[in-house]
């Protein structure tokens, strides 16, 4: 079984989408939704089927964490709850590849192509006064 | 049955594809990868450097990677496990698309390194068959062909050169590189201009460049760097059969008579021609020599020597990095940090050969740039405090903030010499087989530990530089990882058909027309990126088949 269906109604973008403003708080400040850009790295062609089983797993092991700490699944708990859920994994080998991993997504959407879709008025990358490169792809690469 | 047939389109195989298609032969391009042109390139780096869409995916095509400790004991990698990848460009062009275009010459004494410098311990150093002398027009060729901007500075190591300066004008710099300057005039340091494989102004009916930013691991979108596909090919008649991947050449006891290949759709299809020219990049080729036994060669293609695969070079060396930070410039100075596209092209070569402890040494060659401009591994690299651990949260976002916005990372690279031995080589997996159902390339890797010493030497200069100009968080590395995009040997050149795969025109000893004209025919590297030294060999060898073929028909 993978996370999609541990936790019943809980599917791996609902987690990742709280995880990812947990990490990433900026990101939503700058009204840049970066959990929708997951699905394109779970259909990626070019993202290896062990990546995309280790993203689902890591949903599933962080709940499994949450569960037996705290008796819940990480979306419902309260954000400190959260917050000292991700401390406690960060220090676990799987808790460091895993966050690390969540986090090179989101900056993937927030800080690639407006194409992909999160990175909307180039919001991500005026934050950091940073200029794309030119031309920009005239579809995304998937 | 075509003149000539040419396996990979890449600096290798296309300047010989534009000699002897403009001299009226018939010539069939074979590559293993797509056709992208100028208006193709866009600067998308999810695509480019995070999806390596110009490489082939590694669960279909990989490499095995031993490494060897110096006690002969090494790990054995799965290309496709543990993601290393030595793909370079699977594209009309090859690599050449993506390079960087950092262009330096060797030099007179990288064609005799085993006579001026002497033996090394395990180590197979031999001199080429060919001189300086010899390469000297053909580099001169490839500056107006190619093109290559540049200013020629005089130093104590500056090569001999048959013109004056570079035919096309340096490309704008950054004003950070006048602090590089002055702080290398306070060291007694020799800074030079890089010499770019980039138009800085339209020519050779190709746009200048337009300073995007990003070129390196980037097709260019105005043509102006100096790719085998824009220089040669496009200006060529030349048939490019893409997706066309070789598996196989057939031969008899004298000669190639047929090439065979995988189409896209994967159905076979073969080509006949006088002359085969072999230029699939140094693993590739010797992969597929290998992977071509038969009853006359049952020990590999051309390979009666039993050196096809051996003594496979990188260049040695490494990299290190300095950071600016805003609290210590002026607004001015500020300003002239962050200003981005223009390039920082300066390098150094007081150290390409230097003294230590009465020893004479062949050193190298560093070049100075700033970090590469894509923005996510610039973030990325933020994600830990300085005791390791990982950040998030607001902490993490004021970090990344200052960081990108108030400071920059300029970085160098260090190339020096990787000594060929006995264990780095290329053989093949008998039983890995590639998505065609080919037996893989089975890449050894072993670093001589002198390349160490030597690396270590220039980076230690390098660092001396940063420190002057006032640089903060200076550090560097020097190891034996081999950079896949710097990689040649495994059918070195000579003179004796014993102990060589090629003869000094890089035609195979063994055979009367198979030549091999990528990197795989350098006995040794030199101390600087090899592209323009592929391009020059390619176009002195092809004089030598337009000669033989014209003779041919006379």
């Amino acid at each position: 079984m993978d996370g999609c269906n541990l936790f019943g109604i809980t599917t791996p973008i609902d987690t990742i989408k709280v995880l990812q403003n947990d990490l990433f708080p900026q990101a939503q400040r700058l009204k840049i939704q970066t959990a929708p850009y997951m699905r394109i790295v779970l259909h990626h062609s070019r993202i290896s089927q062990e990546d995309k089983i280790f993203i689902k797993n890591g949903v599933k092991w962080l709940n499994e964490e949450a569960i037996t700490i705290y008796r819940s699944s990480y979306i419902k708990l309260p954000a400190s709850k959260r917050q000292k859920l991700l401390q406690s994994i960060s220090q676990t080998q799987w808790g460091d590849s895993f966050l690390y991993n969540i986090m090179g997504y989101l900056f993937e959407a927030m800080l690639g192509d407006p194409i992909y879709g999160a990175n909307k008025a180039e919001a991500g990358w005026r934050w950091l006064a940073f200029e794309g490169g030119k031309p920009r792809p005239k579809k995304a690469f998937l | 049955m075509v003149d000539v047939c040419i396996i990979g389109s890449g600096a290798g195989g296309a300047p010989i594809a534009y000699e002897l298609a403009n001299a009226g032969f018939s010539v069939v391009v074979l590559e293993k990868g797509e056709n992208y042109t100028e208006a193709d390139f866009n600067k998308d780096e999810l695509a480019v450097s995070r999806r390596d869409m110009f490489t082939p995916p590694l669960n279909e095509q990989k490499h095995i990677i031993k490494e060897y400790k110096a006690d002969g004991t090494f790990t054995r990698y799965d290309g496709a496990e543990s993601g290393w990848n030595f793909w370079n460009g699977s594209m009309v062009g090859g690599s050449s698309n993506l390079m960087s275009g950092y262009f330096h010459r060797l030099k007179p004494n990288d064609f005799r390194l085993k006579s001026i410098y002497g033996e090394i311990e395990d180590a197979n150093v031999v001199d080429w068959p060919i001189s300086y002398e010899d390469l000297e027009p053909y580099y001169t060729k490839v500056e107006k062909i190619i093109g290559v901007s540049g200013k020629v500075i005089q130093h104590k190591h500056q090569e001999p050169r048959s013109t004056a300066d570079f035919p096309y004008p340096p490309l704008q710099t950054n004003a950070v590189t006048k602090w590089f300057d002055k702080a290398c005039d306070i060291l007694g340091y020799e800074a030079m201009p890089t010499p770019r494989a980039v138009l800085s102004q339209n020519a050779l009916k190709r746009n200048g460049c337009y300073y995007s930013n990003f070129c390196g691991s980037y097709g260019c979108a105005s043509a102006a760097k100096g790719s085998a596909r824009a220089a040669l090919l496009q200006k060529c008649s030349a048939k490019v059969i893409t997706d066309a991947f070789v598996y196989r050449l057939e031969s008899n006891k004298t000669k190639v008579t047929r090439a065979f290949y995988y189409t896209k759709h994967g159905i076979r299809d073969s080509i006949r021609a006088k002359i085969f020219i072999l230029a699939a990049q140094a693993i590739e080729s010797s992969r597929l020599l290998l992977n071509s036994k038969n009853e006359y060669f049952p020990t590999g293609l051309a390979n009666s020597s039993g050196e096809v695969g051996k003594n496979l070079i990188f260049s040695a060396g490494g990299s290190g990095r300095g950071r600016f930070v805003f609290e210590k410039l002026s607004q001015t100075q500020q300003q002239e940090l962050m200003q981005t596209g223009l390039f920082f092209n300066r390098s150094l070569q007081d150290w390409y050969e230097f003294d230590e402890n009465s020893k004479h040494y062949k050193g190298g060659t560093i070049d100075f740039l700033f970090e590469h401009q894509n923005i996510i591994p610039r973030v990325m690299n933020e994600l830990y405090d300085g005791e390791g651990n990982l950040l998030w949260g607001e902490k993490l976002a004021q970090k990344v903030h200052k960081r990108l916005t108030t400071s920059r990372v300029l970085t160098f690279e260090v190339f020096n010499d990787w000594l060929p031995t006995d264990k780095c080589f290329v053989d093949v997996d008998e039983t890995v087989k590639d998505k065609y159902g080919v037996p893989v390339g089975v890449i050894h890797l072993y670093g001589h530990p002198h390349d160490l010493k030597v690396g270590e030497h220039l980076a230690q200069k390098a660092v001396k530089v940063l420190e002057e100009l006032g640089c903060e968080e200076i550090e560097y590395s020097i190891s034996s990882a081999p950079p896949p995009n710097l990689v040649a040997g495994g059918c070195r050149f000579g003179e004796d058909a014993k102990n060589s795969v090629l003869d000094k025109n890089c035609k195979a000893h063994d055979l009367q027309n198979l030549y091999v004209t990528d990197a795989s025919f350098m006995p040794t590297g030199g101390s600087v990126p090899y592209t323009w030294s592929i391009y020059a060999n390619s176009f002195r060898v092809a004089d030598v088949i337009k000669k033989r073929l014209k003779a041919s028909i006379s």
